[in-house]
């Protein structure tokens, strides 16, 4: 048995001895020992620390003496210290060593190293006052990262301390570089709080990036737009696009739809206008302009650009093929860049996929009091928001008669609710709108409510691609003096030129400002903003001047939005004004400071954020500025929607109700579209609070959060369904929850069922127009009009599949889940209610019978695949409810036990909801490849057989909106042609797939 | 046997050679030398690796130390002698079983007692003799050393006085006089410890009696050494006065009040 040591007192003495061997042979054994002896050593520091300074002891005793004091120090848990001697320790510190110890001081020492480091770039000193043993050891720690190979882990050291050059090192010497490149990209937005250090990341690995054989342009383009460096993508795009490869092409279009997605319009003109035009060609300079002048004259620019590209190819065919053919993708990818195509496509697409229910709309209008007007526009809104982007306004033309009722505002957001209708219809809006327009000033017979509203509308069919539409629109701001006209003008103003920072628009709405018209001033205030969205601009202090000036707290309410929207995504640059704004007199300037901590820090989960934030909302005196300090936690932390419910859980029980307010509104515009498990179960019980206006705001955010989750990934979901349907139906309910039930309705099914709200783009951009929309949209506290602003916030979910003429080919893939899984709800019935109640009396034998022998084959599956269970009784559960609908059909019953097919082939263009996105396959043997192997949005295919005819699936006039069929149930035949004008009624389908 | 336990043998021959002619110096210069030769043998402690020989190493090793215990005990030196108890302790503790007894054991454990009642240090000579077995307890060297702590801690000063300085003979090893005599300075400390608390001041015949000195100069040089804060006049020995410690503490309103209003504001604040 080998004897153990009692006590490290020997070796302790032995340092007291004077022979320098007989010290030297007791560190060496302390150092040892010393994970076990810790206690006995420590009351000997004095002495091993005086070892380690003298200086007649030779380099490695004393490095062995600061390792060992080291060790001491960090078994008390004084990590300072233990840091401090570690660092005497020299080369003794291995780095390499597996130990808790070597763990825990590594991780100090580089923490230590970052924060020096990030200190040192504030100050914008020189590294100087870094240790330099701190850096070797660093440097040390990275080099082994490197060598063992695990260069992410030696990417996010080197990004954290600021060390760039092993950045480098670390991607071009990993193996999968262009993985690597991805993982960085990543990191950096996700961890990279400082905007300028982010940037210089970014510029790094563009570098790297271009030095690659192959560079993915798409990820270059995408750091490129980051750091605001258009001459780099339209050199790239031009590149591609004088490429004789037809993939170079496709790649060109597929990166300048990419960019379209995150919504930059500032940048997107600047590309487009960096693109040079074809050389050595007499028609060219003119192309480009011409195309310009179509779009402000905002008629079918679209058609134009496409017979203006082809005259000039015809005109030019002799003198360069190679400029010709660069000539005709010049076109093309202006068109995309100017966002026509892809909002033409998506128009289509919600055209002809339109799914949504008119029945709960007529549930919503019969149960509506006629003379409550806040449920009657709510239904308008309802409608509105419903339809948004489907051009189908059916609801609105059956019910004429109702809709007049609307008067006064209600009648300029009826008005306004065909723009949200509309949406994207950029060829046709204008004569749309016609009818309700001011008629050149001549004061027509319209009521200046729905003239106003008309201007408004067309700003919301021109978001963020208002050339077209700008210069009308100033017209009739100039040419007015009737401040309803004027509101609707600078919304649309606001919308159309949103982000343009352009001098002569911000001119004539300032002039509507200063006429300080309470109502006029507080669109102006918010459209200035919406206009420098982002920019930063001294504006802002001339914006905050005039609302210290001006007595209406209207206008201040705007300006300070709009003062707000100015710092958008500025972070630490927008410190200054925010610390301005919030420690005002004034609640409202503060409401709108948290505003901009919002906008400015919006999805980077910025602590200090938080922690202002936070902290606003439990000290501010003023209940609306701690609401707003709530609900912007949702924007601070889209980027991270999990985390979101944990941070304003204690919020949400407030006894505050604006506190539980916000809260609820936080969750709903961070989780917004996720149907996290989370969001909805900290919502549900806000949904029945005790007081209006929170359940009123916890039925929207429960809303915004399901919007496309379906019944079967979520049983809450129809529970929730149900729920707003009883809201609806009570008499009793107050009028502000029962609003908030309508809208909450429109927002379940938005855009025809065919679009979510989403904040960033798929790139992890944040997308400018959806959260400036939301942010607004949080407004209608204050001023209804405002809900449509939510209109902007969706994003269509589809997967559109493109050719390189940039049509629609058909085209089919695989999402690998069942149907029912992502499939749209059902249509609801007349009889819902009452066959809900019935449902559990009337059992009939056959269906007994029949449920028995259902029962047993869902054994039979469960045991098969366990893991499927849940889902298979989840779906049980629902057809068991169809059997009570339609008891009368008991052979179809019989049927419903199949198994349900575990995939499901989907045609281009499909809905893609975001849950499914991780589901969707490429099927091998198909005809196209993708460009881009992205389960949703714009996707170039390339065409591996190009002699074929091709097959397009999606025209540019849909004939009707009878729907391919897709997994669905079928609409009932009652609610078919009672609701649905042009859809026939469809015989019933077979349910499932028979094997 | 190989060569390295040879030539320890041989020079631990030289050193006791030296060590019984009472040579101090040499046998100093030998031992350090024999220390550092020691450190080679890895069968010692703390690595106790086991060697071929490593009873023998250990028992030579052990027999090393405690002659340089004792050679430290009668160069008078302390801080030696803690050093090599220290290193000594090991054989005792740790190997106890694999090596004969040892006869120095017990005198060497009392002394390393009576070091620590001189240096005052009670809490680890409490701790040294919880450590001690009960047969241990039976030896005269450690009854020597525990009879004499309990009496310094009943306070009977006189009585330990008397043993250290008239009892001489009664020591159960020799080397244990020389912290007798340093015992005797320790209870005068602890005596005028007591008396400049208990006193203003005494006559330098009281002093002198209490302090047991039997000369008064003995006394006046004791004080000039060890207590040059007492005042000598009158024939009389004045204490310095000890500044009373103030009994009881001011409240500490002010910061009670902030906090409680901090409380209220914070309960204001309670969402």
């Amino acid at each position: 048995m080998a004897t153990l040591v009692s006590s490290a007192g020997g070796l302790l003495a032995m340092l007291n001895e004077s022979r320098p061997e007989l010290k030297l042979y007791a560190l060496s054994n302390l150092n040892k020992l010393v994970d076990g002896f810790w206690p006995e050593i420590s009351t000997s520091v004095p002495i091993i620390e005086s070892l380690y300074e003298d200086e007649e002891f030779g380099q490695h005793q004393r490095q062995l003496a600061a390792l060992l004091v080291s060790k001491v120090f960090y078994y008390l848990g004084e990590l300072n210290d233990s840091l401090s001697y570690a660092l005497g320790a020299g080369s003794l510190f291995d780095v390499s060593e597996d130990s808790y110890y070597i763990h825990t001081l590594l991780a100090k020492a580089i923490d230590e190293y970052a924060s020096l480091k990030s200190k040192a770039a504030e100050s914008n000193a020189d590294a100087a006052n870094v240790d330099p043993r701190l850096e070797a050891i660093v440097e040390r720690m990275l080099n082994k990262c490197i060598l063992d190979g695990k260069y992410q882990q030696a990417m996010g050291i080197a990004i954290e301390c600021r060390r760039l050059d092993k950045l480098e090192e670390a991607i071009i010497k990993s193996d999968n570089v262009q993985g690597t490149l991805s993982y960085c990209i990543n990191v950096s937005h996700s961890y990279v709080n400082l905007r300028e250090y982010r940037r210089e990341v970014l510029r790094l690995l563009v570098r790297v990036y271009q030095k690659l054989p192959s560079p993915d342009y798409l990820s270059i383009c995408q750091c490129l737009m980051f750091l605001d460096e258009p001459e780099g993508v339209a050199s790239i795009l031009e590149k591609l696009l004088r490429s004789e490869n037809k993939d170079d092409e496709l790649l060109a279009y597929q990166i300048a739809f990419d960019l379209v997605e995150n919504e930059h319009q500032a940048f997107l003109l600047n590309v487009r206008n960096r693109l040079s035009a074809p050389k050595a060609q007499p028609s060219e300079p003119v192309q480009p302009e011409s195309s310009e002048v179509a779009q402000n004259e905002g008629s079918a620019p679209g058609d134009v650009q496409m017979t203006d590209g082809s005259s000039t190819t015809n005109v030019t065919v002799l003198e360069d093929p190679s400029e010709v053919m660069y000539s005709e993708r010049l076109t093309k990818i202006k068109g995309i860049l100017s966002g026509e195509t892809s909002i033409k496509l998506t128009l289509q697409f919600l055209y002809s996929h339109n799914k949504s229910d008119l029945l709960i709309l007529k549930t919503i209008k019969q149960s509506v009091e006629m003379r409550n007007s806040v449920c009657h526009s709510a239904t308008i809104y309802a409608n509105a928001i419903m339809h948004a982007g489907t051009t189908v306004d059916t609801f609105l033309r059956e019910n004429l008669d109702w809709l007049s009722r609307a008067t006064n505002w209600a009648k300029f957001s009826a008005t306004a609710g065909l723009g949200v209708i509309h949406r994207g219809h950029l060829q046709q809006g204008r004569s749309l709108m016609a009818p309700y327009l001011p008629q050149g000033g001549a004061g027509g017979g319209g009521s200046p409510y729905s003239e106003g509203g008309a201007l408004y509308a067309l700003g919301l069919i021109h978001a963020n691609h208002g050339e077209g539409i700008k210069q009308f629109l100033r017209d009739s701001l100039r040419s007015t003096n009737v401040e309803v006209i004027q509101h609707g003008a600078c919304l649309g103003l606001g919308l159309s030129a949103l982000g343009t920072a352009d001098e002569e628009i911000y001119d004539d709405i300032k002039s509507v400002l200063y006429t300080d018209s309470a109502v006029a001033g507080e669109a102006a205030g918010i459209s200035m903003g919406l206009l420098m969205v982002g920019t930063a601009s001294e504006k802002a202090s001339e914006m905050l001047t005039y609302a210290h000036e001006t007595q209406h707290e209207k206008i201040i309410r705007g300006l300070a939005l709009g003062i707000a929207l100015t710092v958008y995504g500025r972070e630490e640059e927008a410190d200054t004004l925010i610390e301005q704004m919030t420690r005002d007199q004034d609640p409202i300037l503060r409401y709108g400071g948290m505003y901009a901590l919002a906008l400015a820090y919006s999805g980077t989960a910025n602590n200090k954020a938080i922690r202002q934030l936070l902290h606003f909302a439990v000290s501010d005196v003023s209940d609306d500025v701690r609401r707003t300090a709530v609900l912007a936690l949702g924007f601070v932390l889209y980027s991270e929607p999990e985390q979101t419910p944990r941070i304003v859980s204690l919020l949400s029980e407030s006894y505050n109700p604006h506190v539980r307010y916000g809260a609820a509104l936080a969750v709903g515009i961070s989780c917004a579209g996720t149907g996290l498990s989370e969001a909805i179960s900290l919502l549900e019980p806000l949904t029945s609070d005790v007081v209006d206006f929170v359940r009123q705001g916890a039925l929207i955010a429960m809303a915004m959060v399901m919007v496309q989750i379906s019944e079967a990934s979520d049983s809450r979901v129809g529970a929730f369904r149900r729920q707003l349907e009883k809201i609806i139906l009570d008499k009793h309910e107050d009028t502000m929850s029962k609003m908030g039930a309508i809208l909450a309705s429109g927002i379940l099914d938005a855009g025809g069922r065919n679009v979510t709200i989403r904040l960033l783009s798929k790139t992890k951009h944040d997308k400018v127009t959806a959260v400036v929309g939301l942010a607004v949209f949080s407004q209608f506290w204050y001023w209804y009009p405002l809900i449509y602003f939510l209109s902007l916030a969706f994003s269509p979910t589809a997967l559109i599949g493109l050719n390189n003429d940039l049509k629609v080919p058909k085209f089919e893939f695989l999402s690998h889940a069942k149907p029912s899984l992502f499939e749209y709800p059902k249509p609801t019935t007349v009889a819902t209610t009452t066959s809900a109640v019935k449902l559990p009396t009337a059992v009939l034998s056959t269906s007994a019978k029949a449920t028995k022998a259902r029962a047993k084959k869902e054994a039979a599956d469960q045991k098969a695949n366990p893991e499927k269970s849940a889902e298979t009784s989840g779906k049980g559960k629902s057809s068991s409810e169809k059997d009570g609908d339609s008891m009368q059909v008991d052979s179809s019953t019989e049927k419903k036990p199949e198994p349900e097919p575990s995939f499901e082939i989907l045609t281009n263009p499909a809905r893609v909801v975001p849950a499914q996105e991780e589901y969707i396959k490429f099927l091998e043997e198909s005809r196209y490849v993708p460009v881009k192997l992205a389960p949703s949005g714009f996707v170039l295919l390339r065409d591996l057989r190009p002699t074929e005819p091709e097959v397009l699936s999606l025209t540019d006039t849909p004939s009707s909106t009878a729907s391919p069929a897709g997994g669905s149930a079928t609409g009932q035949p009652g609610s078919a042609s009672a609701m649905a004008v042009d859809e026939e009624p469809q015989p019933p389908q077979p349910f499932e797939y028979t094997v | 046997m190989d060569a390295k336990l040879n030539e320890l043998a041989k020079n631990f021959g030289r050193f006791k050679t030296a060590f019984i002619h009472n040579d101090f110096d040499t046998s100093a210069n030998l031992l350090s030398d024999l220390k550092v030769m020691l450190t080679e043998l890895s069968s010692l402690p703390p690595l106790y690796q086991d060697t071929p020989n490593a009873a023998k190493e250990l028992e030579i090793a052990r027999d090393i130390y405690e002659h340089a215990a004792i050679l430290s005990v009668k160069i008078e030196d302390q801080d030696a002698f803690e050093r090599d108890f220290f290193q000594l302790k090991h054989y005792y503790t740790d190997v106890r079983n694999r090596l004969p007894s040892s006869r120095h054991e017990y005198p060497i454990l009392g002394l390393n007692l009576l070091r620590l009642l001189v240096q005052n240090r009670i809490a680890e000579f409490h701790t040294e003799l919880e450590l001690l077995s009960s047969t241990a307890l039976e030896k005269p060297c450690i009854k020597h050393a525990v009879g004499l702590e309990q009496s310094l801690m009943e306070g009977a000063y006189n009585w330990v006085l008397h043993i250290t300085l008239h009892a001489r003979q009664t020591v159960p090893h020799e080397s244990y006089v020389y912290f007798m005599d340093l015992l005797a300075k320790t209870v005068r400390d602890e005596i005028a410890g007591c008396s400049e608390k208990a006193y203003p001041y005494l006559s330098n015949k009281d002093a002198q009696r209490m302090l047991l000195f039997p000369y008064e100069h003995e006394l006046l040089a004791y004080i000039n050494e060890d207590h040059p804060e007492w005042e000598v006049k009158n024939g009389g020995v004045y204490f310095q006065e000890v500044e009373e410690t103030v009994r009881c503490k001011e409240i500490p309103s002010l910061q009670l009040i902030n906090q409680t209003l901090s409380y209220a504001r914070e309960l204001e604040r309670i969402v």
